[in-house]
């Protein structure tokens, strides 16, 4: 059976305020979904909804036709999530850490073991193995949270923000792994500041804008339809930047430079 | 230093100040200015309880001797002395790795172009500060309420012998308090110039849990104290306890400076008792015991200046050497003793077919063992069943025969396991890191049962087995053998009974829900100590009586065992529907404590 996951008329308020309103996607097997914007854009909120980490204020998520509020452990068994912040237990060493999730994924254990020690050593972390994660850098805790959110081979990925921190070696390792995971069936949600990657990456995007959604398609059409030969950076640009970035700028570094 | 200097170290003071309330600790949600607050109520109003506690002696009394009431007072001062030693020492060992530049300090301030001087000597600063705050709000209202109480109903003391006794107080106790702050800042700072951060970092949590366990249990025997044994231990008739000789040192000081004046009012009658002869008879007797004292007070008085002046000066110079330079991160490999790794691989072989329970029993051992607050929450427990162990070990007259052994001798461990167990459910509500909760949100596949049974088995293994184990060989000294043995099954009953119970009503996620603190602790907390007795004696009791006889022992097991079984039962049907766990439960505010908070409508 195909894998499919789709978000309908998702709205959800912090105090009545809203964060996003009318957000609608859709992720099908061996695509990746790019989802852009600026801060508070949405984008993050969105994500906690996709992962069922909270539950929306309105609307719904199916996956492959059954809302995943109806079997919510189920869902989440099939999901592995990168959040943008690498939260960890920092008392744990990298390989309790992932002992832990493994365990709490019901992972056998000779599996887990086997995977965890395998994956560790892929991702260059198997001399810090056993090192508190208080000590670890940003990179090494991305790659932590990187093989935690593959070590039961999920169904969905949600990735947001997952190259951030991450050196040019494992960032190119994620930059060839994301295609192959989604070839192999996965659906994949990867939420960047990074255009460039996305644009890569994502074979269709999602523009969110003050909890909007102001654009969405593959980036070719994105191109037709804001009539102009330019790379997807222009385009988002252009959809949702409301200050002038030139002038902005000039501004910032006339500021900087005031003396008393 | 310049004016900018001076600015920058104000400023980055303040920064540090902020950053001791606000260590990151339980609730993201919980209001910083309301905790501060009602911790500091808390430690002014229990002062000025106890005060008015140990004044009744004196307020009640129709006449009031000044020699009587000069003896007495050394038990009540040895407490506040004792009290501001204690709490100032678990004050600086609760912030005891903010005691020190922290990478984070290096992270944020580093850029800034301020000299590292200045922030070492803002963090000294910021330490001092809440030190002396705490101290003030300690001492500040007892200073000068029990001095005007003491002498309330001697008839003839002067105001100015009211305000000497008031100023000697103050001094006394604020140089005790900044002696067990500072104590604890040059044993830390000590630690660290001769280990190396790199070996401190590894034992530095174990260090400060031991003092934890040290300074509450110090705390708790304070009030024990008597004016007797104080007399005894000033005049060497009985050597003094080697951790009360700080305290006695500070008493003397007192005694020296303003303490003695008590001894000097003359008696006056009232008129009608004026040719009463008994009264003055007591008064001279206690006066000259009072004043077979004084030199020893002389000859102790010093050593308070010094130790404070001692500690003050190690305190200093081992900060501003061992924060010279800013720290780095933490490189320690988390070392694992060949007992750890066999326990862990038995374990890990017996839960394999249950990997949520293992993932329970691990996370248990290594939040309780590893994080801050849990390991501060545990040595609290164990320095309360210290405490009463060491009173019954205390109070022992003889060595007991097997059949009518003391009571206190079989409340020993059931005190500590129940106090383990009790704080151990405190435990399991402060979140291991709240910031790192959405890991097990995301990762745990909606059955709690699995992985509490799991910290449950973690609770008995290191806090209900280990210490029986520990308390075995006490067990046989003082009960006999046979005894011991059938008392340490028991108490493991008694605690399985009652970790079940205590976790009967327990639906959050252990260790991964945001922390709701108590909503009326000056009733809860009370409630417990007194149920806590209660419960330990009300059993010790029924064990006593149950060990005389074999037909009674066997009853007693049986009952036991079948009470386990029938909680677990209820338990098991209790939880066999499943409810939504709260993770991020928030504590109500004040406004809505107070029903002052209008039905609005929050959409989330």
């Amino acid at each position: 059976m195909q894998l499919r996951l789709e978000a309908r008329s998702l709205a959800k308020y912090y105090s009545a305020i809203p964060a996003i309103r009318d957000v609608n996607l859709t992720l099908e097997a061996g695509t990746i979904l790019g989802l852009l914007g600026p801060n508070g854009s949405g984008k993050s909120t969105t994500v906690s909804l996709v992962t069922g980490l909270r539950e929306p204020s309105a609307g719904q998520i199916l996956f492959n036709g059954r809302n995943i509020a109806d079997n919510l452990a189920d869902y989440k068994s099939r999901v592995g999530y990168v959040p943008e912040e690498a939260h960890l237990y920092t008392f744990l060493s990298g390989r309790e850490q992932l002992e832990l999730i493994g365990r709490l994924r019901r992972l056998p254990s000779a599996l887990r073991t086997r995977k965890i020690m395998a994956l560790l050593d892929l991702f260059g972390l198997i001399g810090a193995a056993d090192q508190p994660i208080s000590g670890y850098s940003k990179g090494m805790r991305q790659k932590i949270l990187l093989v935690s959110a593959l070590l039961h081979d999920p169904d969905v990925l949600i990735l947001d923000e997952p190259e951030s921190g991450l050196d040019l070696s494992a960032s190119l390792v994620l930059r060839h792994l994301i295609p192959i995971l989604a070839a192999r069936g996965k659906l994949i949600l990867y939420s960047s500041h990074v255009l460039d990657y996305v644009e890569r990456l994502c074979a269709s995007v999602v523009v969110l804008h003050r909890g909007r959604i102001v654009a969405e398609g593959p980036v070719p059409q994105l191109r037709a339809m804001m009539q102009r030969e330019s790379s997807l950076e222009e385009i988002v640009a252009q959809l949702v930047t409301t200050v002038d970035p030139a002038g902005t700028a000039t501004a910032i570094a006339d500021l900087v430079a005031l003396r008393a | 230093m310049s004016t900018e200097h001076t600015s920058a170290f104000r400023l980055v003071t303040a920064l540090f100040l902020r950053r001791f309330v606000d260590n990151d600790l339980l609730s993201p949600h919980a209001d910083r200015h309301e905790s501060l607050a009602v911790l500091y109520a808390c430690v002014v109003s229990l002062a000025v309880f106890v005060t008015f506690l140990l004044s009744t002696t004196y307020l009640s009394a129709f006449i009031q001797l000044p020699g009587t009431a000069a003896l007495s007072a050394l038990g009540d001062r040895f407490l506040y002395i004792g009290g501001s030693v204690t709490i100032t020492a678990l004050a600086a060992l609760m912030a005891w790795d903010a005691l020190a530049l922290e990478p984070r300090d290096a992270a944020i301030l580093g850029p800034l172009p301020i000299p590292a001087r200045t922030i070492t000597r803002a963090k000294l600063a910021a330490a001092i500060i809440s030190g002396a705050l705490l101290t003030v709000g300690l001492n500040a209202v007892p200073s000068v309420l029990y001095p005007l109480f003491l002498t309330l109903n001697i008839r003839g003391t002067q105001g100015s012998t009211v305000v000497r006794l008031i100023g000697g107080h103050a001094a006394t106790v604020a140089m005790a308090g900044c002696f067990g702050f500072f104590g604890i800042l040059a044993l830390r700072g000590t630690l660290r110039l001769l280990l190396g951060e790199r070996r401190f970092h590894r034992v530095s949590s174990g260090v400060q849990s031991v003092l934890v366990v040290g300074m509450v249990t110090g705390l708790l025997l304070v009030p024990t104290v008597r004016s007797h044994e104080l007399q005894a231990w000033t005049m060497r008739t009985t050597p003094p306890a080697w951790a009360a000789r700080p305290v006695l040192w500070y008493l003397a000081f007192n005694e020296t400076v303003a303490g003695h004046l008590v001894c000097e009012i003359p008696v006056v009658l009232p008129p009608r008792f004026s040719s009463a002869s008994y009264p003055k008879q007591e008064d001279r007797l206690a006066r000259a015991s009072y004043r077979l004292l004084l030199p020893r007070f002389a000859e102790l008085a010093p050593l308070a200046w010094l130790a404070l002046l001692g500690v003050t000066s190690v305190a200093f110079v081992t900060f501003l050497w061992t924060n010279r330079r800013y720290p780095g991160p933490s490189v320690s490999v988390l070392a694992q003793s060949r007992l750890g790794a066999w326990v862990r691989r038995l374990v890990e072989r017996r839960t394999s077919e249950d990997p949520e329970a293992e993932a329970g029993f691990f996370f248990a051992l290594q939040t309780l063992a590893r994080s801050g607050p849990h390991r501060t929450i545990v040595a609290i427990a164990v320095a309360i069943g210290l405490t009463h162990m060491l009173i019954v070990l205390a109070q022992r007259q003889a060595p007991a025969v097997e059949p009518a052994a003391p009571l206190g001798a079989f409340g020993i461990a059931i005190l500590l396991l129940a106090s383990l167990l009790a704080g151990f459910s405190r435990a399991v509500a402060v979140p291991a890191e709240p910031a790192a909760n959405w890991m097990i949100r995301s990762a745990w596949l909606g059955d709690d049962r699995r992985f509490l049974a799991g910290v449950k088995r973690a609770a008995l293994a290191a806090l209900v087995a280990v210490p029986l184990i520990v308390l075995l060989p006490l067990h046989v000294l003082l009960l006999g053998v046979v005894t011991a043995l059938a008392h340490t099954l028991f108490a493991l009953c008694f605690a399985i009974l009652a970790m079940e119970a205590l976790f009967l009503p327990y639906r959050k996620f252990p260790f991964a829900c945001s922390y709701v603190p108590v909503e009326n602790p000056k009733i809860v907390w009370p409630a417990a100590l007194v149920g806590l007795l209660l419960v330990t004696y009300g059993y010790a009791g029924l064990e006593r009586w149950a060990l005389q006889t074999p037909a009674r022992t066997t009853a007693l097991g049986a009952a036991l065992v079948v009470m386990v079984l029938f909680v677990k039962a209820v338990d098991r049907v209790w939880r066999r529907e499943r409810r939504p766990i709260v993770f991020d439960d928030r504590p109500r505010q004040a406004t809505q404590r107070l029903d002052l908070f209008e039905g609005v409508a929050i959409y989330e």
